[in-house]
Order: structure tokens, then sequence, then C-alpha cells
């Protein structure tokens, strides 16, 4: 089971997207950047998707300074491909931030990928 | 207010006050980008909210100037130039996202430690005559899109209204969110009837922001305390070795140790929203552009509460603080007489901010839901303005070009939405305004559209 956090400006729309795909293995739990990142240092949560204008400040915020920059990365308002998450995630990145007016077309993407992991 | 909007549309010379305005705008934009750069450059304060976090590898030496840079320059380059050009062109009135993300970046690039005020000095420089050239010779366009422009000011005021109530519908569900509306509308009818010289939306703002903090608050409290009750909760309390706790007392001591400037810094943004040439919020600059610098200052006064909680936690997690600190200094400045008491304001209001840094995490860390509440605030305030901005834009359209400005205009944000939002949202509006007033200029010199005449 991946257990995923979601925090910043959009995180009830992004657990709402997560949970609509009806992803296997999945469970996608709403959070917010201080409480997430306390349950990811203690292992307690796998990733965390932040959302904010952005794409790092709300979304990646104390994460960032708690977690290291190592397992943080923002998208900012590009929208990333496939490959991109799959080589993002081999570096060992657990915590993703991006923009609010581009959850739309990287919500899916991600947690595709996230899920693909699980399996 | 129906004769002020075509002066106030000529840039830094409309504002009126004690000094040269001119000269003084410009020594001020130029002087505070030095300033705002080289605090980039020793890493203790940038504006991007986003690049912040990263701040503190770079602090440690963890990462190069140059990654760090890039990360800048990828989180600031479309609102620079989606956001920050776009409004700043459409209003005549300088914003924060034009002024200081490029002195962001340029203060992280710089190699040397001079060079950083010297580059953000030279950008302050292409700020002031670069747009005060465009806007002058806009104006000079037959088709004057800059003036049809100001047809953003009504929607922005109304709808801004209401942020506060959606914000309590998406964190406290319908009923109080409707709750909330209902008393928001009654004030706004009872303001207009009763107090018809005060802005209609002042006393609903700030009774809806009083009920979100208010429910915020109380839900914390209440969670508090059953926490309190069963002693064994799920919940694990947090550690006195928290690493959080040490990581934001570092950072409060590190910002302490540079208050003067600060104390300086606070002082040149208060006196730049003094001088009435900078509007500190996506709607505010149109406002400034109006002349309403009271209506301005309340918008800016309680959008700072979205952004209060954000900023002190990435400032505490990152060691750099806030180029504008909460954003108090925008409306404070706004208000005030003389850009003497600007000076002095906003160096005490950010000597507090930085003094209280600590305390406030503290607080913050205990308040889920209040932190919660400036996020849904600011969810609702891009909700707002998002509708607003292009109910705006379309009305402008129809101000400069009738039919074929709204065809214009509408379809440039309908294209770039489809084309995968190539400019911001929330700027795509005023954008198309700028492109499609372009385009009409075009099609006048084509002897293809004749201006309407108002």
């Amino acid at each position: 089971m991946t257990k995923i956090l979601t925090g910043g400006v959009g995180k009830s729309e992004v657990a709402g997207q997560v949970t609509g795909l009806g992803l296997p293995g999945v469970e996608i739990v709403v959070s917010n950047d201080m409480d997430a990142a306390v349950a990811l240092r203690a292992g307690r949560a796998d990733y965390f998707l932040g959302t904010c204008h952005t794409g790092a400040g709300a979304s990646l915020g104390v994460l960032v300074g708690l977690l290291g920059a190592a397992v943080c990365h923002t998208f900012g308002r590009s929208v990333p491909s496939t490959e991109q998450i799959e080589a993002l995630l081999d570096e060992g990145k657990r915590v993703f931030g991006y923009a609010l007016d581009q959850m739309d077309a990287v919500t899916p993407v991600l947690a595709h990928a996230l899920a693909a992991r699980t399996a | 207010m129906g004769s002020l909007p075509a002066a106030a549309h000529q840039g830094p010379a409309a504002a009126a006050g004690a000094l040269d305005f001119p000269v003084a705008g410009q020594l001020t934009v130029i002087g505070l980008c030095a300033l705002t750069a080289y605090l980039a450059h020793l890493a203790l304060a940038v504006f991007n909210d986003g690049v912040r976090p990263f701040m503190l590898d770079f602090l440690h030496g963890r990462t190069t100037r140059t990654a760090t840079g890039a990360v800048s320059f990828g989180l600031s380059a479309g609102f620079i130039f989606g956001l920050g050009a776009p409004m700043a062109l459409s209003s005549g009135v300088l914003n924060p996202w034009l002024v200081f993300l490029p002195t962001d970046l340029l203060g992280i690039l710089a190699p040397r430690k001079w060079l950083a005020p010297v580059l953000g000095a030279a950008w302050g420089a292409v700020v002031v005559f670069g747009l005060k050239g465009a806007n002058e010779m806009a104006h000079e366009l037959p088709v004057d899109f800059l003036t049809a422009m100001q047809q953003m000011a009504t929607p922005i005021l109304f709808l801004f209204t209401l942020f506060p109530a959606l914000a309590i519908s998406k964190q406290f569900g319908r009923l109080p969110g409707a709750v909330a509306g209902v008393v928001e509308l009654a004030l706004v009818i009872l303001t207009m009837k009763l107090w018809p010289k005060v802005f209609a939306g002042a006393p609903a703002m700030a009774a809806g922001v009083l009920l979100l903090i208010g429910f915020a608050v109380a839900k914390d409290l209440r969670q508090r305390r059953t926490q309190r009750a069963g002693t064994a909760e799920e919940r694990p309390a947090v550690p006195d070795d928290d690493p959080m706790v040490s990581l934001f007392s570092a950072s409060a001591a590190r910002l302490r140790r540079h208050l003067p400037l600060f104390m300086a810094l606070g002082a040149g943004v208060c006196l730049l929203a003094q001088l009435h040439i900078f509007g500190g919020g996506e709607a505010t600059s149109f406002l400034i552009a109006k002349g309403r610098s009271a209506e301005a200052a309340q918008v800016d006064f309680y959008r700072a509460f979205g952004f209060l909680p954000l900023i002190a936690t990435t400032a505490l997690a990152s060691g750099a603080y806030g180029i504008a600190g909460f954003t108090f200094v925008y409306p404070i400045g706004y208000l005030l007489p003389s850009p003497w008491w600007a000076l002095v304001c906003g160096a005490l209001v950010f000597a507090v901010e930085v003094l209280a840094l600590s305390g406030i995490g503290r607080v913050l860390g205990g308040l889920p839901s209040v932190r919660d509440s400036s996020e849904q605030l600011r969810g609702a305030i891009g909700a707002t303005l998002q509708l607003a901005l292009l109910f705006g834009s379309l009305l402008a359209a129809q101000a400069m070009g009738g039919g074929l400005g709204i065809l214009l205009v509408g379809g440039l944000y309908l294209l770039n939405e489809a084309m995968g939002r190539v400019v911001v949202r929330t700027a795509a509006g005023p954008a198309a305004v700028v492109v499609g007033g372009v385009l009409l200029n075009v099609l006048y010199w084509l002897d293809l559209f004749t201006p309407l005449t108002s």
C-alpha cells in the first residue's frame, strides 16, 4: 500500500482527482505541510503532493527544510512526462510540488507513476 | 472619482504629494531594487514564496548560486512575463512580480557581492523608464486600451468582497459557507444604504475574515481539548527535541541578527506603496491606478491573512524572509499621508515582524486549522480574482472594441487555456486585453476597424 499525502492550496482537489482515478494499492490522505513532513520523516507516509500558485511555496514549504532538497522536486508550472517522473523517482524524490493552474494535467500523470511503483 | 482616471494613468507623475514624484519615484524604485537584489544575494530575503524553501540549502552551501538561480528562474519567469508585465502595462502601476521577482533572480545569480545591488538598480531603471515609455506610448494610440482597462476595477472590488465566504465553504462546509455568504451580502447592501461613502465591501470582508479565523481557532482549540482528554491519542504529540523547532529557532535568530537591513527594506517597500506608483496584490494595481487607495488598502490588508502563515513558515524553515514581509506594509503605505511617515512606519513594521517571527511560528505550529484557513483564503482569492479579471477584461474589450474586442480578448483567453496556459490564468485576461488592444490598433491602421467614440 502506497500512502500519498496532499497539502497546499489545492490539497482537497488533488486528493479528489487521485481518488477519481481509482488506482489500486494507493491511499491518498489530505494533510498539510507540517504534519506531512513529520509523517514522511517517520515513515508513516510515502509521498507528498503539494499545490500552490508557484508550485513550490506552499507546496513544498517546510518539507524542503525538514527533509532536504534531495527528496523534493517542483514542476513549477510545467507539465512533466511519465519518463521525467520515473527519472525523478529513481533519484529518490518523494515530495512533489506543482502549480494550481496545471493541477488537472499534472495530478493524473504523477498518480499513475506512483501507483506503478506500488505494483 | 470619475475625473481621476485619465490623469492617474500617466504613471508616476500623477501621484500628488510633498516630493517631486517623477524623480523621487524613479529613485525609490532603483534604490529599492538595489537593496532587494543585495538581500537576495545574501540569502536574507526573497520575494518568491516558492524560491524561499530552497534558500536553506543555498545558505548551507549544499547547492550553488547557478542551481538556485535556475530554481528561481523556473519558478519566477511565468509570473514576471505572465503576471507582472501584463499587469503593469495594463494598469500603468508597478507590482511586486515585475519589480521583485527579477531582483530575486539577479541577486542570487550575481557572482560578487557588489554586483548584486548594481544589477538590481539596473533592473529598477529598466522598469521605471520602460514602463513609463510603454505606458505613454499606449495612451497615444487611436484605440486607447489602457483607459479601457479601468473597467477592471468594479468587478474586482465587488467580487473580491466574497472571498472569505468561499474560503469558509471550502474549509467548513456548505452551511457555514452559506451563512457567511448571507452575512456578507447583507453587510454590503447595508453599507451601500447607510454609508454610501464607505467602500461597500469593507465591513463585509472584515466580518468574513473574522468569521473564518473564528471558526478555525475554535476548531483547533476543540481538537486540542479532545486530544488532552484522550491521553493515548494515536496522533503523536510533538516532542521537545522536534527537528522543526530547532530549524525554526536557528532561522529566527539569523533573521534577528540582520534587523537593521530588514528595517531599511521595510522602509523602502512602504515608501514605494506610499508613492502610489505600486500595487501589492493582483487586484490593487487597478485600484491604485484609479486613485482608490483606501479600497486598495483594505483589499491588500485582508489578502495578507492568506499569506501570513505561508511567509512565516517558509521564512522559519529557510532562514530567508519575504521581501515585502507579511505584506502589511502595502496597505499601511497606501494610507500614510507623507513619504517620511512611510519610511518610519515601514521600518517599525518590519522590526516588529522579524522579532515576532519565532513566536508566530510557535503559535501556527499548534493551529493546523488556522494554517489551513490561510490556504483556503489564498485559493478563494485566486478564484474570485480569476472571475473578476476575466469579466473585467471582457468589459474592457467591449469598451475598446465592441463585439470585435470581445471576440479578440475572449478568444485569446480561450486560446491560452487550450494551449496549456502559457500565461498564468490570473493574468490571461489582462494580457489578452493588451494583445487585443494592439491588434485593434493594427486593424485601425489597415483601415479595417473604426475606434468606438466614447
